[in-house]
């Protein structure tokens, strides 16, 4: 036991790092709950090695006078010295530990409050909508509203308040290296402050088990610099509609995306559909399937020929109805979908 | 016991007098109508050991499926099934009627009695559970099982996104196997407070006794609301009213509410017995009284308590405000202190002793290395902040293992090593146990000490698979490759089990020094447990008296024999332990079974929807427990009036607070818990449902419900009179008294089913309308039971069952109404006044 | 001796739930009462711990933390008087309601520094 404990100790310093680490924090939500860790790790790993080392110490042999276990009255002294024993470790142990606990524990969920901002200004606002199993993002913003899907821009540096929900059934937004998770609950609109401290990309998960595709439930998360957030917004909400009229080598594939995809994607100026993801910048992104694949040339065709196979289950029918020159026709053309 | 002991003559008629009283019939009959309770409770474990098997077989594929990134071992499908039907499976089928069964092995041999005070009930409950068990067992050989995860949060397993039957299974299955755990609950209790051995006052009751105490009290309070959260899920899914539908004014985090108001409680009710079973151990391998009775009695009331407190920690991502969560976060830090008592109360025993490290106390002192761990854990998960990280990780499935397996497997097995010698009258292998125990014991530590690492890299839990890009690989394959060693070291254990009972070296009489009653009897013991009734005065009968057992085979205490033809045991004051009345048993029966097979075929019906079917069955049911009820007290197949009636002390029935009073007291104690879940279901949705829906004017008709109640509490107040009366030996006119009171009660259901009528309910429509329903029907049920139940002490009346020289009865089917007219005051307020009072709606 | 106290009485056995349920009750109300009040009235968050649910919380909290103080005693005193099951029941049940004691003012302690309904 001691000595997986300093295995794990050892792996531990190695590989704290990793894209879901909580160990490894990019804000200062994560930073306080990983000091909180390494701090209770260390302390309560003394209680557990002295608590052991009490029990296996007590079989030690040891010279005592043979009697019969009878009489329990007749020990006066050793009922004090259990006394001492119940006290001290039953009661002022727990006791002393539980407030400290407290005390730290209720100031660090303090900071994680979404408090007005001592400036008096409000926090830049981000929806997210968890469904069966994609994440629908909205940036709500006085000049438009841009919609996204599986890919979450955000300013690094200030504090963002995330408003999520549920479409269907529960799921839960985490950003581990950046703080806490919250559930998505249909009905409810629940509420996070995050923030990065430097610009970079950071793995998100639904966090509440939804069914069968839970595993494919990801979130590519990037943090950039307040500035290229306004220019990244900027782009989306400005972008040239897509325009059916446009004849060019992607007609046929805009056509066929008519007639077989449109009543449940948007593209933004060309379809309205709202059961699947928005697809209006879906060839800025970087991954297919939320998370399941990821982007490059070639990735969409091969999903929308494989994507049953590649994530079973998935509410996207399978398409195999359409020719795969078609598929690869309407990928390629999805791929040029970037603002 | 001495075999030298039986041989003179007398001896030997005593026991085979009890023997032809106390006997389980042979053949198929005794199969099925058997209600010993050693008998039933080997049962209970020996199925709790299969499901055991079946559980720990989805673990290992489980472990397979994730030992490596990418596998294709299982579609993601069916790994839903199989990790929702390893939590299932290993919660409500193995770890609580496997201690279920332990307790009732072995509480009646502890307080020294000869069985359990329902002899029937432990019957039907073992029946319930077994057919529970296989309903939902079965449904993953059909690949059909439960998907949405072992919690079942609504909506993912309401029947827009769970539309399969395998939810049904779930809901049906487990509330059956809930139905079996509050029947051993409920007679627990009784037994424990009214069955102890003269003299057993509560402060000299074993301390495994307080421990099932507890637990059978957080059973009988804590499994009612999940009970109806399972009703209130399946009347949703079957019949469309939602209670857990945004849209018709529900919210599924009731569901989530009812289920951890269970959920939590079940934890500890896991861990109180397994924590008792140690807390017997530890003072005999130390060869002394434990350190701090006392002080152990309150960590378990401690304990038993603020478990009902803690639920929300599981719900610290829903949103609820952050100072509520530091009110469930300040509590749940709370449990560390009675947990630390007890560890320390052991240590200083063990300390002040002289400890010897056998078999069953390596095991205790894997489960004190491994329950601190998770204990620690514990504290950290209860933690807001932290909490928020690693809630639904694999941090905290790591967690889960090392409290429920080092919390409650590893004391299991130190307790099974150290009474397999009481069963099997032989001493298990040290050699190959040791060998099972490492193997165990590592593996468990190389499975779930790496899973808390990996959970804090991010993995969450019931993931099917995963990317070799997230670093998860090696310390999956860690614990995968340590889950199959725990496996081998499971094997080794049960290889030892089963070769010891047959080729193991004869057991000494009391092997381990030990120094409760269990002990004084012969191994195995008999199904009279005792020849005769020791009076016990002390903490550590057999430690004071070594010799008591020869003396309890040789009939030199209380009650010896059975001469009479009745099973008999003494019933005792709950605090003092003064004897107060001989109660006798009912013997062998099959309407136990009966009973139990109908409820399966109710849930057959559900299941396939075929309604009617489960209407035969419930009405079956409720036939076959009224003719139960029928044969008790002056009966002629229970203990008819006659001449061999003792005096001092009278038989139970006799009396007029025998043990079936306590046992309809805490049966209610169980009623009242559902209601209160119920109540709470009402007010949580009103004030918190996002899209509750109210009318303007509630639909009840207030003076419909005002007549109702009139005609309770007039039925109420009379029965009480009449008791009373009866009490002191006035029965003239009982008959007509008891149909006239009946009459009050039909009146009382009839009012109601016109105010129900009057009210034009639409339950499919909100949820408000579908609570009212519910909520009457809860009142009529109630209120037709009660109005039978006394027509039928009213035909006892006339029949000579029930008069002044038999006047228990009645004060019995007293309690139900005095409920009913509590439980109907309270929920005509609160459903039917408070709205129009508060205006709400309007 | 009325039944109602027969059942107060440091000796019974009731004792030993009486401290726990206390403690239960006032939590439910706590959790209740934050909730209903959250629901009806929800402060500004820039008030802080400083508001109204917080203080009057904050009373019940020492009402019951003085009731249950003054039952520990008096089941201490008891204690000291009485023997056998008596005793045992007695001190027990003031060891529980010094630990609901204690329990009431570690669960209130947030009540000092958090905002009530975020």
């Amino acid at each position: 036991m001691p000595a997986l404990l300093i295995l794990v100790l050892i792996t531990a310093l190695a590989g704290c790092s990793g894209s879901h680490s909580i160990l490894d924090p990019a804000g200062p939500a994560a930073r306080d709950v990983a000091w909180l860790w390494w701090a209770m790790l260390i302390g309560f790993g003394l209680v557990f090695l002295v608590v052991v080392a009490l029990w296996l110490a007590a079989f030690r042999p040891r010279d005592r006078a043979e009697r019969s276990p009878g009489q329990p009255d007749t020990y006066d002294v050793e009922r004090r010295q259990g006394l001492r024993w119940i006290l001290g470790g039953g009661i002022l142990l727990p006791g002393v530990t539980i407030l400290v606990l407290l005390a730290f524990g209720v100031p660090a969920g303090q900071r994680l409050m979404p408090l007005p901002l001592p400036g008096g200004e409000t926090p830049r606002v981000i929806e997210v909508t968890g469904h069966q199993w994609w994440w629908e993002v909205r940036y709500p913003d006085g000049a438009g509203e841009v919609v996204t899907a599986n890919h979450l821009v955000m300013p690094a540096g200030e504090p963002v308040d995330f408003h999520v929900t549920g479409a269907d059934v529960i799921h839960a937004f985490w950003v581990p290296r950046l703080g806490g998770k919250i559930d998505m609950i249909p009905g409810r609109i629940n509420r996070i402050r995050l923030q990065a401290d430097r610009p970079g990309v950071f793995g998100a998960q639904c966090a509440e088990y939804c069914g069968v595709q839970h595993a494919h439930m990801q979130l590519h998360l990037e943090a950039v610099p307040p500035e290229d957030f306004g220019a990244w917004l900027a782009a989306r909400r400005d972008a040239e509609p897509e325009s059916p009229a446009l004849d060019d080598q992607h007609a046929s594939a805009r056509d066929s995306f008519t007639a077989n995809c449109a009543s449940c994607h948007r593209v933004a100026g060309l379809s309205e559909g709202e059961i699947g993801p928005d697809l209006s910048d879906i060839g800025a992104r970087a991954t297919l399937g939320a998370g399941t694949l990821a982007m490059e040339e070639g990735a969409i065709a091969r999903w929308l020929a494989e994507h049953q196979h590649l994530k079973p289950g998935n509410r996207m029918p399978a398409h195999d109805h359409l020719a795969l020159e078609d598929l690869e026709a309407l990928g390629a053309w999805l791929e040029t979908l970037r603002p | 016991m001495s075999e030298s002991m039986r041989t003179t003559p007398e001896v030997e008629r005593l026991h085979s007098e009890l023997s032809a009283v106390w006997g389980n019939p042979r053949g198929w009959r005794g199969v099925f109508s058997v209600v010993n309770h050693s008998t039933l409770g080997l049962r209970f474990m020996a199925t709790g050991l299969v499901f055991f098997l079946l559980g720990g077989v989805l673990a290992m594929l489980i472990r397979t499926q994730l030992a490596l990134p990418d596998q294709d071992f299982m579609p993601p499908e069916i790994y839903a099934q199989v990790t929702t039907m390893h939590g299932t499976v290993m919660m409500f089928l193995f770890a609580i009627p496997m201690l279920e069964g332990l307790a009732i092995y072995l509480i009646p041999k502890m307080i020294g009695a000869r069985d359990l005070v329902c002899p029937r009930l432990t019957a039907f409950g073992y029946w319930c559970y077994l057919f529970g068990g296989i309903i939902l067992f079965a449904s993953l050989l059909l690949e059909m099982a439960p998907d949405s995860g072992w919690f079942m949060y609504t909506p993912l397993s309401s029947s827009e996104f769970a539309p399969g039957p395998g939810s049904d299974f779930w809901l049906l299955g487990i509330t059956f196997v809930e139905i079996s755990a509050l029947s051993a609950g409920v007679e627990l209790t009784v037994s424990i407070l009214r069955t102890r051995a003269p003299g057993m006052a509560l402060h000299r009751m074993p301390l495994f006794a307080w421990y099932i105490l507890a637990m059978s009290l957080m059973i009988v309070v804590g499994f009612p609301p999940l009970i109806l959260g399972s009703v209130l899920l399946e009347l949703e899914r079957a019949a469309g009213m939602p209670f857990f539908t945004v849209a018709g004014g529900g919210d599924p985090i009731l569901w989530q509410h009812l289920f951890w108001l269970f959920g939590h409680p079940e934890v500890y009710i896991i861990f109180l017995p397994a924590a008792g079973i140690v807390s017997t151990l530890v003072p005999v391998f130390a060869g002394r009284p434990i350190i701090g009775y006392g002080w152990v009695v309150s960590a378990i009331v401690i304990t038993g308590f603020i478990s009902f407190g803690l639920w929300v920690h599981h719900m610290f991502t829903v949103g609820i405000p952050q100072l509520a969560q530091a009110f469930f976060s300040a509590a749940s830090m709370l449990v560390a202190v009675p947990t630390a008592i007890q560890v320390f109360v052991w240590l200083a025993t063990l300390w002040l002793g002289r400890p010897r490290m056998s078999l069953p106390m390596l095991w205790i002192t894997g489960f004190l290395v491994i329950f601190v761990c998770g204990g620690l854990t514990g504290v950290m998960l209860a933690l807001v902040p932290f909490n928020w990280q690693v809630h639904d990780t694999h941090f905290v499935v790591a967690h889960m293992h090392y409290v429920l397996v080092g919390g409650m497997f590893f004391p299991l097995l130190a307790g099974a090593y150290y009474w397999l010698p009481l069963v099997t009258g032989r001493m298990p292998s040290e050699r190959l146990g040791r060998l099972g125990f490492w193997l165990t014991f590592l593996g468990f530590n190389l499975t779930f000490l790496i899973m808390h690492w990996t959970g804090l890299l991010g993995m969450p839990r019931r993931i099917y698979t995963y990317d070799s890009a997230m670093g998860w690989d090696l310390y999956n394959l860690i614990s995968s490759i340590g889950g199959f060693m725990m496996a081998a070291g499971i094997a080794a254990v049960l290889v030892d089990l089963v070769v010891h009972g047959r080729y193991g070296r004869r057991a000494p009489h009391n092997p381990w020094g030990a120094d409760t009653l269990e002990w004084s009897l012969a191994m195995p013991p008999p199904n009279y447990n005792f020849a005769s009734l020791p009076r016990v005065e002390s903490r550590h009968p057999l430690w004071e008296n070594p010799t008591l057992g020869d003396e309890i085979a040789r009939g030199e205490h209380a009650r010896p024999g059975a001469a009479h033809g009745r099973r008999e045991l003494l019933g005792s004051e709950a605090l003092t332990g003064r004897v107060r009345e001989v109660i006798h048993l009912p013997g062998n029966s099959l309407l136990p079974l009966f009973a139990a097979l109908c409820l399966a075929v109710v849930c057959v019906g559900l299941l396939m929807r075929i309604y009617p079917l489960s209407l035969v069955g419930l009405a079956g049911a409720g036939v076959l427990l009224l003719r139960w009820s029928w044969e008790n007290g002056g009966h002629s197949r229970a203990a008819p009036l006659g001449h061999n009636d003792p005096e001092d002390p009278p038989l139970h029935s006799r009396t007029a607070d025998g043990p079936g009073r306590w046992t309809m007291g805490v049966a209610l104690l169980a009623d009242g818990a559902f209601f209160l879940a119920l109540l709470f279901g009402w007010f949580y949705l009103w004030t918190v449902s996002p899209q509750w829906q109210m009318p303007d004017q509630s639909p009840l008709s207030l003076p419909l419900l005002l007549a109702s109640g009139a005609a309770l509490t007039l039925g109420t107040l009379w029965l009480e009179r009449r008791v009373a009366a009866l009490r002191r030996g006035h029965e003239a006119g009982l008959t007509l008294v008891l149909s006239a009171i009946a009459a009050l009660g039909g009146l009382h259901v009839a009012l109601l089913v016109a105010a129900l009528l009057a009210a034009g309910l639409e339950p499919t429509a909100t949820a408000h309308d579908a609570t009212l329903l519910v909520g009457l029907a809860y009142l009529l049920v109630h209120g037709g039971l009660a109005a039978i139940l006394i027509a039928l002490q009213a035909c006892r009346a006339g029949l000579g069952l029930v008069g002044a020289r038999l006047p228990f009865e009645p004060g019995v089917v007293a309690l139900l109404w005095r409920y009913q007219l509590g439980v109907f005051w309270i929920l005509s307020a609160a459903i039917a006044l408070l709205p129009r009072l508060t205006g709400a709606g309007s | 001796m009325t039944a109602l106290g027969r059942w107060l009485a440091p000796s019974h056995p009731a004792q030993l739930l009486l401290g726990l349920t206390i403690w239960s009750l006032w939590f439910v109300a706590l959790y209740g009462g934050l909730s209903v009040a959250c629901e009806l009235a929800p402060p500004a968050p820039r008030q802080g711990a400083l508001t109204g649910i917080n203080t009057w919380l904050a009373v019940l909290t020492l009402a019951t933390l003085a009731l249950l103080a003054w039952l520990a005693w008096r089941g201490l005193c008891a204690g000291r008087e009485t023997v056998g099951s008596a005793r045992f029941i007695a001190l027990v049940g003031a060891g529980l309601h010094l630990f609901s004691a204690a329990g009431v003012a570690f669960v209130g302690l947030p009540l000092v520094v958090l905002t009530p309904c975020l």
